[in-house]
């Protein structure tokens, strides 16, 4: 007889016991797993980007235009590499409440920038470029509304008035597709030519929402930064410039704690599993103490029902914890879905899942160590005596 | 009346043999109690929200934004259009006979949170957060009869003079009476600080709206504006005003009805969030109950057969394990409350809203429905973790359980 069926056998001694013990630890995981990985996704998001871009907004605030004039002036600084800049254009599609992250840009200059991010057909990327009234829409808004290359979109501003009808609405044909070149780019936007925009908006011309640079190197960010923002000093714009990772996070620091929430409720799951399983487990090796005696009796060493003790909660708790995380898994992806790449890279990565396994195995060596030192100190003269 | 005896003596059985399996009954209050716990604060988190933009703006307020806006940010009015707001009917004339409309310019600036500031207090190092600074016209302060300013005074028009609300002031770094806010190239004074009602604009910094226009170019240009009426009533004629003159492309609603859509959002979301999240531990708690549960009725097994035998009926023995099962989970959910209370309630934090684009400053509220809600939940697992295990009780064969020994 095997150890490791003796300790099957003792599990499955109480099923329905063990089934609900499986049950607390499978709801645990999967709170753990999703959870978790939108943490990850929230934290290491911005990870993805190249260390050595850098983003030049007003001082006053990021949502304040500078004047486009800044544009060439940055291009001139030493250590920038390529420069494009974006203007916001609070795009919605049909109804106000259908926002869509819609950016005026500069096409060359933009798909330079970014040319690692995104993935683009050819033919998509030379219309956009040599047609002023197309834009390129991310793989995420594409799906969501069935757009195709070729299809006239009218698309409404929140904030723009078109000169040439006095209305909100601008007319724009579908380029072609933008598809994410990397997991964790996000594909819910609509780019469409920036000259375009300044020249039917009817205020606000000639001003650029942000200004996105690539340095040499990302050794020298620091420095290209200060001369930047040196240069703009004392003038009526000022400028701040950081890269665009510190930008990212400080953006999503703005939503709250994000961190802080999910550590806590995580928390106070493991908690409840931890209670509830450390009980039943000192519970379950009580009613074995007379078995336990019999086993020492008949010379099986303590060290070895000592392992069997916590070797049965360590399975206990894969075995409820495994099917979570993979149940987690699912759940993440019908979430990423669901949120069409409002959170990037949202998927249940292999950190997060070996970490979820070490949690399993942690919560097998707490919940067993009592019972297991229990055992392993039993002393068969009062064990057997205690009838 | 025989059987409500026999069930009141079953039930103060069951619950003073508590104490013998005090680990396991432990184990289920406090499981119990996390889940309420954990229900509760999203739910405060979500009150409280809700609470300070339901608290913000007043039924006898109308803001005009220009057609299709949504929101203030978004929206621009021209100088022009707030001079015929001022001749439209239904708008309140002060005491000098001047109408009550306050044309408003609404900026965002960057403010730092003191939650945000570095362990070295470098300011420049730290994240920077979205803040309002509103442009108020002469009659600003007029059209908002529930403004207290607690210290200091009002700004001085014309110059670099800044209000601060009360929550903004508590939040965020360098805000205090007298400290010097630099936003964009030019230093502002905080000169008084104010309070209005625990509402949003108690997240925003006040400043005179020619100021506020030279600093961020935009002459004659302002977001909204915000006209006290008559009655609520007179909200329709000012609507029909607007949108019988060409020259008035406003969106007409009340200040009430333009920060409730917002908060209904963003609380709305929060609790998205939490029930999920708290039927999954339920979940898990509900394991714990049931197991706790089925082991009491065993232990009780052969005093269950012997009241059976001296003729109690099954129901008694149902009944008192319910019972029991409910005192303990009712437990857990007193104690979810009371740790939320303590943790929890009047805890400041801030977001960023979707409408405004900036920081709103709220503080967590368990008010006594909230905390029934945690307690509801926690009465559901109890009784279900109690009902399997009392059926098993009512029903167990007496022979069979003076068998085992």
């Amino acid at each position: 007889m095997s150890d490791l069926y003796l300790l099957w056998r003792n599990l499955f001694r109480r099923k329905l016991r063990t089934f609900l013990m499986m049950l607390a630890i499978f709801v645990a995981f999967v709170i753990y797993g999703v959870l978790g990985s939108i943490n990850y996704a929230f934290e290491h998001g911005v990870d993805s980007v190249a260390d050595n871009r850098l983003v030049v907004t007003n001082k006053i605030t990021f949502i304040q235009p500078m004047p486009f004039a800044y544009v060439n002036k940055i291009a001139a600084v030493k250590g920038v590499k390529n420069v494009t800049y974006a203007s916001w254009f609070g795009g919605y599609y049909q109804d106000p409440r259908n926002q869509i992250g819609t950016y005026a840009v500069d096409p060359e200059s933009y798909m330079r920038v970014y040319r690692d991010d995104l993935r683009i057909d050819p033919e998509a990327h030379d219309t956009f470029i040599h047609d002023r009234t197309t834009m390129l829409v991310g793989e995420a808004v594409a799906k969501k509304y069935g757009w195709k290359a070729g299809d006239r979109i009218p698309l409404n501003s929140n904030i723009f008035t078109n000169k040439a009808d006095g209305s909100h609405t601008w007319e724009l044909t579908v380029a072609g597709i933008a598809y994410a070149a990397k997991e964790a780019s996000n594909t819910n936007f609509i780019l469409f030519q920036h000259e375009n925009f300044n020249e039917s908006k009817t205020f606000g011309k000639d001003t650029v929402g942000w200004i996105t640079l690539e340095t040499d190197s990302a050794t020298v960010n620091d420095k290209v930064a200060a001369a930047i923002d040196d240069l703009f000093a004392n003038s009526t714009a000022e400028t701040n410039t950081q890269s665009e990772k510190a930008f990212g996070k400080a953006f999503l620091a703005q939503l709250g704690n994000i961190a802080l929430i999910i550590t806590l409720v995580v928390g106070a799951a493991f908690a409840t599993i931890l209670m509830i399983v450390g009980n039943t487990m000192v519970m379950a090796v009580r009613e074995r103490t007379k078995e336990i005696a019999v086993l020492k009796t008949l010379g099986f060493p303590s060290w070895r029902i000592w392992r069997q003790v916590l070797g049965e909660s360590v399975l206990l708790a894969l075995l409820g914890g495994v099917p979570g995380l993979a149940v987690a898994a699912l759940l993440v992806t019908l979430l990423a879905k669901g949120v069409s790449g409002a959170i990037p890279g949202l998927a249940l990565t292999l950190p997060v899942t070996a970490l979820g396994v070490g949690f399993m195995v942690l919560l097998g060596l707490i919940t067993g160590f009592v019972p297991a030192w229990t055992a392993l100190r039993l002393n068969i003269v009062t064990a057997l005596g205690r009838l | 009346m025989r059987v409500f005896n026999e069930i009141a003596v079953v039930t103060v059985i069951c619950i003073k043999s508590i104490p013998q399996r005090f680990w396991a009954s432990l184990s289920t209050v406090v499981a119990v109690g996390l889940v309420v716990t954990v229900l509760l604060a999203f739910l405060a988190m979500a009150a409280g929200f809700q609470q300070t933009l339901r608290g913000t703006g007043a039924k006898d307020m109308a803001i005009l934004m220009r057609a299709g806006a949504q929101a203030e940010l978004n929206s621009g009015v021209s100088r022009d259009q707030a001079r015929l707001i001022e001749e439209a009917p239904g708008v309140l004339k002060g005491p000098d006979g001047k109408p009550l409309v306050s044309p408003e310019l609404y900026v965002i600036v960057d403010a730092v949170k003191k939650s945000a500031l570095p362990d070295d207090g470098n300011m420049k190092k730290a994240p920077k957060s979205n803040v309002t600074l509103r442009g108020l016209g002469p009659a600003g302060i007029a059209v908002r009869p529930g403004l207290k300013i607690v210290e200091g005074r009002r700004f001085t028009p014309g110059t670099n003079e800044l209000m601060v609300g009360r929550a903004l002031q508590k939040d965020f770094v360098g805000m205090n009476l007298g400290d010097t806010v630099k936003l964009g190239n030019a230093s502002w004074v905080v000169v008084g600080v104010f309070e209005l009602d625990g509402s949003v604009f108690e997240s925003e910094l006040w400043a005179d709206t020619p100021v506020v226009q030279d600093l961020f170019h935009r002459q004659n240009v302002f977001q909204s504006i915000r006209a006290r009426l008559t009655s609520p009533d007179a909200l329709l004629a000012l609507k029909d005003y607007a949108a019988n003159d060409p020259q008035l492309k406003l969106d007409v609603t009340t200040e009430a009805d333009y920060y409730a859509q917002q908060a209904s959002r963003t609380s709305d979301l929060i609790q998205k969030l939490g029930w999920p999240l708290a039927i999954a531990m339920a979940f898990g708690a509900l394991a714990g109950a049931l197991n706790t549960m089925y082991s009491s009725v065993a232990a009780r097994a052969q005093e269950i057969a012997t009241l059976r035998c001296i003729g109690f009926s099954g129901t008694s023995s149902f009944l008192g394990t319910l019972a029991e099962s409910l005192v303990l989970s009712l437990a857990g959910g007193i104690l979810g409350a009371l740790v939320t209370w303590a943790a929890f309630d009047g805890l400041t934090a801030s977001t960023l809203s979707g409408t405004t684009f900036s920081q709103i400053v709220f503080t967590f509220r368990l008010t006594p429905a909230v905390a029934l809600q945690g307690v509801i939940l926690a009465l559901i697992v109890g009784f279900v973790g109690g009902f399997f295990p009392a059926w098993r009780a009512a029903r167990i064969p007496i022979v069979e359980a003076y068998g085992t020994p």
